[in-house]
């Protein structure tokens, strides 16, 4: 089967080093998209409204590439606009299940959040254990000025199952956007995500996590452009990998000319739990605008011996000591989630992948 | 607050032409003939031509990067790969032609050869001109030639190891290398012996529309230590030179070498050198490097740390000014257990120039208990330049520990304040500031390098404060 070429960094280094891009094999990608109702939605306020739409007429700046975008812009099963209007921070959830007739999802999702606006948004994608199934999604959000968001995307899909995201921001003046990813599903998991600061003084926090486990392979390709002064990004990304997981991370923060006094920092930490898993990471920092701040770090390695051993001295076995090492690592970033059902699903999924 | 001016590095030593005479140009352009045309004149035994032609085959199959800078400016047909000076190869300063002796003279190299080195090789264009070493060294059997001899001379060694640590299929301009090589040293330290006192190869490009392809190959076997310093320069012209050298490193067992680069080529020259370095069991291999030239760099030295315990170690620094994209990294591929890298660069971008560190650290599943370190610090003088950032990192066994840190950002307002609140002008101020930013990569040079990286940073501060 031919390779697919998908997930573009915005800018290139050596062929060699293999990050280019992400090139996969055996994917299929359905040609005729079935129907998918398994969809169940939470709303606490009439003021966020959420409608079905045929229009998903939007551009993207990046996108997985253009077999996924133009399959979700002109054959996605399942278009919905989100419109913010609350004052308030309340909560949407969007909960899509997949089963045996709902097995491919190719979904579009318009998030409008209105001048001064407040909510929080939660994405789920779920599944049950044994079928391969197929996400092909976008997310498209446009925080107007002065709006306070938090975007919540959650993967829990099968090890067996192919998941393909492109999410792409615009912040206006003073928009503050919080996403948070959760990354645990599917064989492969393919993300891709661009924010563009365009408003002075917008700001977006980027948090993700990703588990591995099996032969499962996630490439997450975070990029984000500073255009507005006093603008400000912060991507943290923490991971666990065990038995032949993969995980390629490319960060890009990229300040444009005129972002004066903006800043972004970036860091993206790997817990190596098997000697067969393999970690890469491409941190990139490209600046155009003097007055600046950038910051990146990256690290990847073992658990500290020194805490596994602390926590095995207290009782724990070796199993029980790394989920509390994971747990540890992650609660940074799951602390952010204020909805406390999702944040124990969360939990309980990191201790049955690690079980 | 107004900007402070900070100028360009004064190039009028490195700007000094003379005619272009030689014995021997070679036609422009790249094609079999002109290969064996060069090899016949430097009277090589056949297998070395046959490489060349090989290389030549490699060099026409193999793409252009499809990354980094632009170098579509390249034509090969307006380049002539060979150039022989009116020179032979000479020991002794007072055999050299005047006009090439002066040019080496104003450069400083008699100078720092007789005050601080064990051993100095100049090259002029395609060949050595001159090379000579302390007495005491021969007698410990350490040599020290120009590539040509080399292969003449010693082809055992050369054939085990010239271009078997960089294959020329490792890039296309390898493979030009590997085709019109002409010129570098060859070093080969015996076991255990230790060269306390650094040798020193310099190398001048005179002739325009010309190219350098110098070949160094040193050999450091176990136990045995070296200190090597490499300097390069060439004065500017209109149209575009090629430097496309290639420096293979063999660190054996317990060995150790540095190996220190000053290069300050003109800016209209595109510097597409490779250098590589497999270091063995226990051995340590340090890359000293300041980057101030070139129009375009493409420099990434790498080293392989194959032998269990090996140890590698970049400081590196680049300036890029107007006209300039320079695109310098580092590479360390870690192959057994226990190894370490440690990796320091800084650049400083102005005036519309580029400077972009991009870099490989892979630590391979048999690295156990390996460690790497990365840091990277950028600084932007005004806000036409451009500085990027763009690591890879690869680690593929949970017993590796690795982290990389990088910043970006311009000379900080505080410290200017807190500076000039001591009674220091702005001026001085941000001059210190920025010497302090490149002192942790000139402490690693020598000293007389120390000071010419100095001046090299040329710091002229102007305007009113306000």
């Amino acid at each position: 089967m031919e390779k697919i070429k998908l997930n573009e960094t915005p800018v290139r280094t050596s062929r060699n080093f293999n990050m280019n891009n992400i090139k996969l094999e055996n994917i299929k990608i359905p040609k005729v998209i079935k129907t998918f109702d398994n969809i169940s939605i939470n709303n606490e306020t009439s003021k966020i409204q959420i409608e079905k739409t045929s229009n998903n007429n939007y551009d993207l700046t990046y996108g997985l590439g253009n077999i996924f975008t133009n399959q979700v812009k002109n054959n996605s099963n399942q278009s919905l606009k989100v419109q913010v209007d609350s004052k308030t921070n309340k909560e949407l959830q969007i909960d899509f299940k997949f089963d045996s007739n709902n097995s491919n999802l190719v979904d579009s999702i318009i998030i409008n959040a209105n001048e001064s606006s407040k909510g929080t948004i939660i994405i789920k994608y779920l599944s049950d254990e044994n079928k391969e199934y197929y996400h092909n999604g976008i997310i498209k959000l446009f925080a107007k000025k002065n709006s306070n968001i938090n975007v919540i995307v959650v993967n829990l899909l099968n090890s067996n199952s192919n998941n393909f995201v492109s999410i792409d921001n615009e912040l206006c003046e003073n928009a503050n956007v919080n996403y948070t990813i959760i990354d645990f599903g599917g064989k492969n998991s393919i993300s891709n995500y661009y924010s563009n600061l365009k408003g002075e003084h917008s700001s977006n926090s980027l948090n993700s996590i990703y588990l591995g486990k099996e032969n499962q392979l996630f490439d997450l390709n975070y990029i984000a452009e500073l255009r507005g002064i006093k603008t400000n990004i912060d991507i943290e990304v923490q991971g666990a990998l065990t038995d032949k997981a993969i995980k390629h991370f490319k960060g890009t923060i990229d300040f444009k000319k005129g972002a004066k006094k903006a800043k972004g920092n970036e860091n993206e930490s790997c817990m190596l739990l098997s000697d067969n898993a393999k970690s890469l990471a491409l941190p990139m920092l490209l600046c155009s605008e003097e007055d600046v701040e950038g910051n990146h770090s990256s690290s990847s390695g073992k658990t500290g011996e020194k805490e596994l051993f602390y926590i095995m001295s207290r009782g724990f076995d070796i199993k029980e000591a790394m989920k509390l090492m994971v747990r540890a690592k992650f609660n940074k970033i799951l602390e952010n989630i204020k909805n406390e059902d999702l944040k124990n699903q969360i939990i309980n999924e990191i201790d049955k992948k690690l079980d | 607050m107004a900007k402070t001016k900070i100028e360009d590095i004064n190039r009028n030593i490195y700007d000094i032409k003379n005619e272009d005479e030689y014995e021997f140009k070679i036609e422009k352009g790249l094609t079999p003939d002109i290969i064996k045309e060069i090899s016949k004149q430097k009277n090589e035994p056949d297998w070395m031509r046959d490489f060349r032609l090989k290389a030549l085959e490699i060099y026409n199959k193999l793409e252009l990067p499809t990354w980094g800078p632009d170098i579509s400016e390249l034509n090969m047909n307006d380049i002539a790969t060979y150039v022989k000076p009116k020179s032979k190869l000479n020991s002794s300063w007072d055999d050299v032609p005047e006009d090439i002796k002066n040019t080496f003279d104003k450069l400083g190299i008699p100078e720092a050869e007789k005050e601080s080195l064990a051993g100095v090789g100049a090259q002029y264009d395609s060949e050595v001109v001159y090379h000579s070493m302390k007495e005491e060294l021969i007698k410990q059997g350490v040599i020290y030639t120009d590539m040509e001899t080399a292969v003449k001379k010693y082809p055992g060694i050369v054939k085990e190891h010239f271009m078997k640590c960089v294959p020329i299929y490792d890039h296309k301009f390898v493979a030009l290398h590997g085709a019109v090589w002409s010129g570098g040293s060859f070093v080969y330290v015996p076991e255990g012996v230790k060269v306390d006192i650094p040798l020193q190869s310099y190398f001048r490009l005179n002739s325009p529309e010309a190219g350098q392809f110098e070949h160094t190959l040193i050999i450091v076997n176990e136990g045995a230590s070296l200190h090597f310093i490499e300097g390069c320069s060439a004065p500017k012209y209109n149209k575009v030179n090629l430097h496309a050298g290639c420096v293979e490193l063999y660190v054996k067992d317990n060995a150790h070498l540095r190996y220190s680069t000053i290069e300050n080529w003109s800016k209209n020259m595109l510097n597409l050198n490779t250098k590589k370095a497999l270091v063995g069991k226990n051995a340590s291999m340090e890359w000293v490097s300041g980057s101030f030239g070139s129009k375009v760099s493409m420099l990434y030295p790498m080293s392989i740390l194959n032998g269990e315990g090996a140890k590698t170690e970049f400081t590196g620094i680049s300036f890029a000014g107007k006209g300039q994209n320079l695109d310098n990294g580092f590479k360390v591929v870690h192959n057994a257990p226990n190894t370490s890298s440690v990796v320091n660069s800084k650049s400083i971008s102005k005036d519309g120039g580029k400077c972009t560190y991009r870099a490989l650290t892979r630590i391979n599943k048999q690295a156990k208990k390996s460690k790497g370190m990365v840091s990277c610090e950028s600084l932007m003088l005004d806000d036409i330049s451009i500085s990027d950032t763009i690591p890879v990192n690869d680690v593929r066994t949970e017993t590796a520990e690795f982290s990389h840190e990088a910043k970006i950002g311009k000379i900080s307002d505080k410290a200017i304040f807190y500076l000039m609140s001591r009674g220091m002008s702005e001026e001085d101020a941000k001059a210190m500031i920025v010497r302090g930013f490149a002192y942790p990569i000139s402490k690693e040079l020598p000293v007389e390098y120390a000071v010419e990286m100095n001046n090299l940073i040329n710091l002229e501060l102007e305007g009113a404060i306000g």
